[in-house]
């Protein structure tokens, strides 16, 4: 498991990313949500060991690594990056570039480069040239050559950016496929959310380089009208969502599930969202108690943190009937 | 003009008659210039790569120190490296003034900013991504070089190119350090300067055609080469 802790990373003193906190489990396929700018590829290049942090430790299985890790750790993690770019050669030669540094025997490589070729689809291309693709066919083909090494963290910045929907999913495919082989970590940078939702175990949402306090579940992608008005409200499934922002066009809101009052009627407040509908799961969120994540179909699945004594209270059970309030300034844009 | 028609056939005459003394002073050059420019690139190319790559203290002017030296006099160098490999200069022991060592040494001086100057714009220009990747795939130092001088090679054949040029063709270290001795360190430009002196155009004018195939073979084999490793 990689990690990072404490970590303050800066660029000519601008702080780029500031978490306390972050780590990418073996086997988990993570997925890190956010708009351009908000630290997703600083983050990679810090989990990659390309880059050490201003400030903080990163940690591999709990051991703090030096500034500059041993080749033999860096070797177990690989970064394919936003826009990457093939080497010299052909796709063949770019397959088994990792391998060969790894001093691997020809016959070997030309095995594995075969194998991984076949997993990504990338057979009849295996003698073309980088101007020979296709801007789609160069990302298929970099994810190949870095799965090609078979690391313990495999870091992706927007993997399928450049592929249509079609690409995209054979992409997601052939990593399943290959994270079904063997436990690997996976850590994937996107701001496409549908891909996050389908494909990850756990998705963090970045803003800033901070880490936002959202789940998933309360994340969702909307068109928010044009105009500079105070508040705006966006379609999200059934119902409109209120929220204080100046962003227009293509967003991704985010409604921190701590934020979320829960009661059984409307209450007067100056919450501008108010929604009524029924609670579909609890579930306790620490093990032995304390707060319970509260799921409810309110026109969208919502979650709502409360304490275990509120939800005691409210008598919150599966099907009871809730209302679940928040402010439009707790909504957060991305 | 005349005598630029009869220089013209006397070069010729003496480049077909393989003049002993002409090939030697010819391989004396060749000699000269392939040492310098091994030495000057096996320095300067290593370098230029740390200074396009590394980020460390002093890095800028150590770049406006190389680039200043791009355009160090000829007879200046010569001068300092005379200074050097004089009897009471400190490399006076070797006794290396006045033979083909001392023209290498300073053929190398003036090539050494060419080779890492140009090789660093080289290097810079290689997208920062080959290096990156070459480094997550696992390279090494040296490999994640290898692989961005692979990227860079037609840049850094141009390099080889321009400092093979500049010793070949210099001229003002050579007659310092080497003093044009007849059979020992008379090369093709302090030849083709003393036969001009002499009015000796004919000759002269040989050697110039000489010195220019040189060049050229060495540029198209140069170019054969890049040829070779396109793609």
């Amino acid at each position: 498991m990689v990690e990072l802790r404490g970590v303050r990373h800066r660029y000519d003193g601008r702080l780029v990313l500031n978490l306390d906190h972050f780590a990418v489990p073996t086997g988990a396929l993570l997925a890190v949500v956010g708009h351009n700018g908000s630290g997703k590829s600083t983050l990679l290049r810090l989990l990659a060991l390309l880059e050490a942090p201003t400030e903080g430790a990163v940690l591999w299985d709990g051991a703090p690594l030096p500034r500059h890790p041993p080749s033999a750790l860096r070797r177990r993690v690989t970064l394919v990056e936003q826009r990457p770019i093939l080497l010299r050669g052909s796709v063949r030669d770019n397959l088994g570039f990792g391998l060969r540094l790894r001093g691997i025997g020809r016959t070997t490589v030309d095995r594995q480069v075969e194998t991984v070729a076949d997993q990504f689809g990338l057979t009849s291309l295996l003698e073309r040239r980088r101007h020979e693709l296709s801007d789609g066919e160069v990302q298929r083909v970099a994810v190949a050559r870095a799965i090609a090494v078979r690391p313990d963290v495999l870091l992706l910045d927007e993997p399928a950016s450049s592929a249509d929907r079609a690409a995209a999913g054979a992409l997601y495919r052939a990593l399943a496929a290959e994270r079904a082989s063997r436990p690997f970590a996976v850590c994937i940078a996107s701001h496409q959310l549908e891909d996050a939702y389908r494909w990850a175990d756990d998705i963090r949402a970045l803003a800033e380089g901070r880490l936002s306090p959202v789940t998933p579940e309360n994340l969702f992608r909307v068109e928010l009208p044009p105009g500079s008005g105070e508040t705006k409200h966006a379609r999200v499934g059934a119902i409109d969502i209120a929220v204080a922002t100046d962003r227009t066009g293509p967003v991704v809101l985010a409604v921190p599930p701590t934020d979320i009052f829960v009661s059984r009627e409307p209450l007067p407040s100056s919450a501008r969202n108010v929604l009524t509908g029924r609670v579909t799961r609890l579930a306790t969120h620490r093990p032995g108690g304390g707060v319970v994540a509260v799921t409810a179909d309110v026109g969208v699945e919502l979650v709502a943190i409360v304490t275990a004594e509120a939800a005691r209270e409210l008598a919150l059970a599966p099907d009871a009937p809730v209302v679940f309030s928040f402010k439009a300034s707790a909504v957060r844009v991305f | 003009m005349d005598f630029l028609a009869e220089g013209l056939r006397r070069a010729l005459a003496l480049l077909l008659s393989g003049d002993p003394e002409v090939l030697g002073i010819a391989l004396l050059t060749l000699k000269v210039a392939v040492v310098a420019t091994i030495v000057a690139c096996g320095i300067g190319l290593p370098l230029g790569y740390l200074l396009a790559t590394r980020r460390f203290w002093g890095r800028r002017a150590a770049l406006t120190a190389v680039n200043t030296a791009l355009a160090f006099p000829t007879v200046v160098v010569g001068l300092l490296v005379f200074g050097l490999l004089s009897r009471r200069g400190p490399l006076g022991g070797l006794g290396w003034l006045y033979t083909w060592q001392a023209i290498v040494i300073g053929d190398v001086l003036l090539a050494l900013p060419i080779a890492a100057a140009l090789s660093a714009a080289a290097v810079q220009g290689v997208d920062p991504r080959v290096r990156r990747t070459a480094q997550t795939l696992g390279a090494s130092r040296w490999l994640t070089a290898w692989t961005v001088a692979r990227e860079a090679r037609f840049a850094l054949a141009a390099v080889i190119t321009a400092a093979f040029g500049q010793v070949v063709a210099e001229i003002g270290a050579a007659m310092m350090l080497g003093g044009n001795i007849r059979g020992s360190t008379r090369t093709l430009t302090t030849a083709v300067a003393l036969y001009t002196s002499q009015g000796d155009f004919g000759l002269a004018l040989a050697l110039g055609v000489m010195l220019i195939a040189i060049a050229l073979v060495v540029n198209v084999a140069l170019q054969v080469l890049q040829g070779k490793g396109s793609g």
